[in-house]
């Protein structure tokens, strides 16, 4: 099945919610079992918090955009992200070590545990940011 | 993200509604960290709870921590199947109560 989704969304924490709603009303067009379609969507959704929460730390408000895209070709899921953040070094994104017991920094664990890759694009077309998760459903 | 505690003895029980993220966290910790932070055990009672973030994990770990500096304990309870993996998939099945 081929299928291909984007949307843009204010870049704000209470835009969490709809970047859900999308994830959730783009996985229904696709037959995937429910834990799946949730582990996904867990994902998305901390990848965009890592957006709001990182990539525009130190803002209180901000009407910049970031834009989601699902495509789907046979078996490869990809999500592409797209922000006009802070640049991302790729090498300082790291998850904290699971038996430090603290709060944070397990968005991009949950995201490695759930995606087969996560890669920052070079090719960012107009905008700071371009990251692509990807996963063999 | 709704809230409603119950008291009954030194056991504060609070019944969240909704879904937990980075949104609502410091909702969420403004009503059971001052609870945690009296001495109380809290309750944490989730089965209205269907979806949980890394945020929202963090706030469990908070009210844990500090229930353990204060001598008490925050127990969760009632935990859904999608917020069970999630706590699961950050391996703190182990570290937080469950009951």
């Amino acid at each position: 099945m081929n299928l291909s989704e984007s949307k843009d969304f204010l870049v704000s924490s209470a835009s969490l919610k709809e970047v859900r709603t999308f994830s959730r009303e783009t996985f229904e067009k696709v037959n995937l079992n429910q834990e799946l379609k949730d582990e996904l969507v867990l994902a998305i959704a901390e990848a965009a918090q890592n957006i709001v929460k990182h990539g525009y730390k130190g803002v209180q408000e901000t009407s910049d955009r970031m834009e989601i895209k699902i495509s789907l070709n046979e078996d490869e899921l990809k999500i592409g992200f797209y922000d006009k953040g802070k640049p991302v070094v790729p090498g300082n994104v790291q998850h904290r070590k699971l038996d430090d017991i603290k709060p944070g920094g397990l968005g991009t664990f949950f995201i490695k545990q759930i995606m087969d890759e996560a890669v920052f694009k070079k090719d960012q077309q107009g905008w700071v940011n371009h990251l692509v998760l990807t996963k063999k459903i | 993200m709704t809230y409603k505690v119950t008291e009954e003895g030194n056991i504060a029980t609070v019944f969240l509604d909704g879904e937990i993220d980075m949104d609502v966290t410091e909702k969420a910790k403004e009503v059971i960290l001052p609870l945690v932070n009296s001495g109380k055990e809290v309750h944490l009672n989730l089965k209205d709870v269907a979806y949980m973030d890394s945020s929202g994990i963090s706030v469990l770990i908070e009210s844990h921590q500090m229930a353990l500096e204060k001598n008490t304990k925050v127990v969760v309870k009632e935990v859904s199947k999608s917020v069970l993996k999630v706590i699961m998939m950050a391996k703190l099945e182990q570290i937080l109560n469950l009951g």
